[in-house]
């Protein structure tokens, strides 16, 4: 009993000490890359990528998969510098509604994404997938493929102002990371997300209306990727038709990395922030120690199959699919 | 059971009759037009249906290119929709089939502009295009050994444009805003693309004039704002404060690059940049960037249809004309503090009306190929 609960600690804590390893190998190869400074810069990158990853740990958590997230980020950081634009272009002044109509845009859109995918019973692989071309089409429509620009100083401070070192943005993803974990252990929701992926005939068995519980989780998830959106339009001030790209990449990666596992039920936010802090750390480090940049991609690929191995219990899965 | 089974292959049979007989139909619609097309080759085509084969709407560049074909269709007195869009989306076999869809409608009495896409496809959308006995002009992407001599008139021109030079120039102008000396590093376009090879090389020749500038670093950003971005700030934590100047392969990496340095409150760093995109220019003009290079999307992608055009209702013959026109450079225009107000004024404020007839004015020279 204490081997197998020593095992499980031990899974449990792996992904951190993967990132502590992480850390102290960058730092042993040049150790400029421990300081304040170069944690901040990997914060600042670090930060629209957690947010996409907290959203879709929930959804990852069900047993699902959302592959919205690039056309969602593109459709909503474009809907959010035109309607800022239109409000006066200052934080300031009438900009900030802007932000709450973003979230409720990226609601509207993870809603739509769970309705189809539990209504037409289409997975939720396609069905999301569709839904992101969708938003990437619809932000193209948008722009025409042009690039709007967002460069008020009030609402540019995220980038600019600086708290202990750190840009505000930086601390708007912990705090929406605190709203995540609060969802997931101190409401029914985040337990509901928790039965279904344990195990959708038993918890719809005892009752739960599962595609209740799946449809909000996609609307929710829609919300989170709504304030990557904005955080990228922040961190790089403008917004154009491919600003979610390379998300679906980076927020998977890190989800699996931190110890989600795929086939739902295990895992959590805590997870999703610590994977998305060691594909970053990975991303910078490898610069950092002067890794020629034919090799970066594939030592990446290399890291995260370790990582995976490392930091995922696959002894109770029966098959992998 | 035995009844759906019964059904099923049934059904199966007639769907592969049908396809052979509609495989056939299509091969016979493409080779038609080939057979009368060779005749009607010689003699020049009247009113040919206009079309642009290119990428992808997303980007500003392939929009520039698009509305140059427009102002040129509108030129003839055509409303814009006489400019059909035959968008690839990154796909080599969709292009080549879009075009042959193309050639099949109209009988061959095409005037058409075309990026293959990738540098192969070029010789099969050609090929397919003198057997229609249709004209063609095309841009960015075919292989060294593909002449537009080569093919009588059909293959009227190829145009490319060569970033080596211009690359260098904006080097130089960093390397001296720089004072001549201290550290630079490059941010470059996806690593196998011939535009990011082509740029490093111009600052690796400027390099060979100032000693004392050290090339600290040169990585892929993948012509990205976002990667840009996340580069340069691992290189501020590699080299700090060695780096005194940034080389970047477009305009989008130092969007990025620009906001990386603004989040560490760096506001003075030297910039060069590429692709005079609006917001570069803008850019010039309020000094965060030292220089862009323009590279007149607009006037390329008018210009290519007008080649095509005029060679297919026999305005000129291409075979007549001397190989620096059948191969040539596009116009690269270099934008810096001192020139980008006027420069903004004449092409970006208000499109200049082009003389689509002049097809040559702005070109660049013949294009020379490495041995």
């Amino acid at each position: 009993m204490t081997r197998r609960l020593s095992r499980e600690t031990l899974i449990k804590w792996a992904p951190l000490l993967v990132l502590l390893a992480l850390v102290i190998f960058f730092t042993a190869l040049n150790p400029t890359f421990f300081s304040l400074r170069n944690f901040a810069r990997i914060a600042i990158a670090s930060a629209p990528a957690l947010m996409v990853a907290v959203g879709v740990t929930f959804i990852i958590v069900m047993g699902s998969i959302d592959l919205s997230m690039e056309g969602t980020i593109s459709l909503t950081a474009v809907a959010f510098a035109f309607i800022f634009a239109q409000f006066g272009g200052s934080l300031g002044g009438m900009g900030w509604i802007a932000i709450p109509l973003v979230l409720v845009l990226g609601g509207a859109i993870g809603l739509l994404n769970g309705i189809v995918h539990v209504k037409l019973r289409i997975p939720s692989f396609m069905a999301s997938l569709a839904m992101g071309f969708v938003g990437t089409g619809a932000a193209i429509l948008l722009t025409g493929g042009d690039i709007v620009k967002v460069s008020d100083a009030a609402f540019r401070g995220l980038l600019t102002v600086r708290w202990l070192g750190f840009p505000l943005m930086v601390y708007i993803a912990a705090f929406f990371l605190f709203v995540a974990w609060f969802i997931q252990t101190h409401t029914t929701l985040g337990r509901n997300f928790y039965a279904v992926g344990g195990g959708e005939d038993l918890a719809h068995a005892s009752g739960l209306n599962v595609t209740r519980v799946r449809v909000t989780g996609f609307a929710l998830a829609g919300v989170f990727y709504a304030i990557a959106a904005i955080l990228v339009v922040a961190r790089i001030g403008q917004a154009e038709s491919v600003t979610g790209s390379n998300f679906m990449f980076v927020s998977i990666t890190s989800v699996v990395v931190g110890g989600v596992a795929l086939w739902g039920g295990i895992g959590g936010v805590w997870n999703a922030l610590v994977g998305v802090l060691i594909v970053g750390v990975i991303d910078n480090g490898m610069v950092v120690i002067g890794l020629p940049d034919f090799v970066q991609d594939g030592v990446l690929g290399l890291l995260v199959i370790v990582a995976v191995v490392l930091s995922t219990d696959r002894k109770m899965v029966s098959f992998v699919k | 059971m035995s009844t759906f089974i019964k059904d099923f292959i049934e059904r199966e049979t007639v769907s592969r009759r049908n396809f052979l007989l509609a495989t056939a139909a299509g091969l016979g619609a493409v080779a038609a037009p080939g057979l009368l097309g060779r005749g009607a080759a010689h003699a020049a085509l009247t009113d040919p249906a206009i079309a642009w084969s290119y990428r992808d709407r997303a980007s500003a560049y392939w929009n520039s290119v698009i509305a140059g074909g427009e102002a040129f269709v509108e030129s003839l007195g055509k409303p814009k929709s006489a400019l059909v869009s035959l968008i690839n989306e990154g796909s080599t076999e969709k292009s080549l089939a879009d075009i042959k869809a193309f050639l099949a409608k109209n009988n061959g009495n095409c005037a058409i502009a075309c990026d293959a896409n990738d540098s192969p496809n070029a010789r099969p959308v050609v090929e397919a295009v003198q057997a229609a006995g249709a004209y063609i002009s095309t841009i960015w992407n075919k292989t060294d050994d593909l002449h537009p001599w080569d093919f009588g008139d059909n293959y009227v021109s190829h145009m490319t444009w060569s970033d080596e030079q211009p690359a260098e120039q904006t080097a130089r102008i960093l390397f001296e805003a720089m004072g001549g000396e201290g550290g630079v590093v490059h941010l470059g376009g996806i690593a196998a693309n011939n535009p990011a090879v082509e740029r490093l090389n111009g600052l690796k020749n400027a390099l060979k004039d100032f000693p004392n500038i050290e090339l600290l670093d040169a990585q892929p950003a993948d012509w990205d704002t976002q990667k840009g971005a996340a580069l340069m700030a691992s290189f501020l934590t590699r080299y700090g404060d060695k780096i005194k100047g940034v080389h970047c392969a477009n305009d989008n990496i130092a969007y990025g690059v620009i906001e990386a340095l603004r989040a560490e409150g760096i506001e003075d760093m030297p910039i060069v940049a590429y692709d005079g995109n609006p917001e570069a220019v803008q850019m010039v003009m309020d000094g965060q960037l030292l220089a862009t290079v323009f590279t007149n999307p607009h006037w390329g992608g008018g210009i290519s249809a007008a080649l095509a055009y005029h060679a297919a209702i026999g305005s000129f013959k291409p075979s007549e004309e001397p190989k620096e026109h059948r191969e040539f450079y596009g116009p690269s225009i270099l934008v810096t503090a001192k020139d980008a107000a006027e420069f903004k004024a004449k092409y970006l404020d208000s499109v200049p009306v082009y003389d689509w007839k002049d097809f040559w004015g702005p070109s660049n020279g013949q294009i020379q190929y490495k041995a």
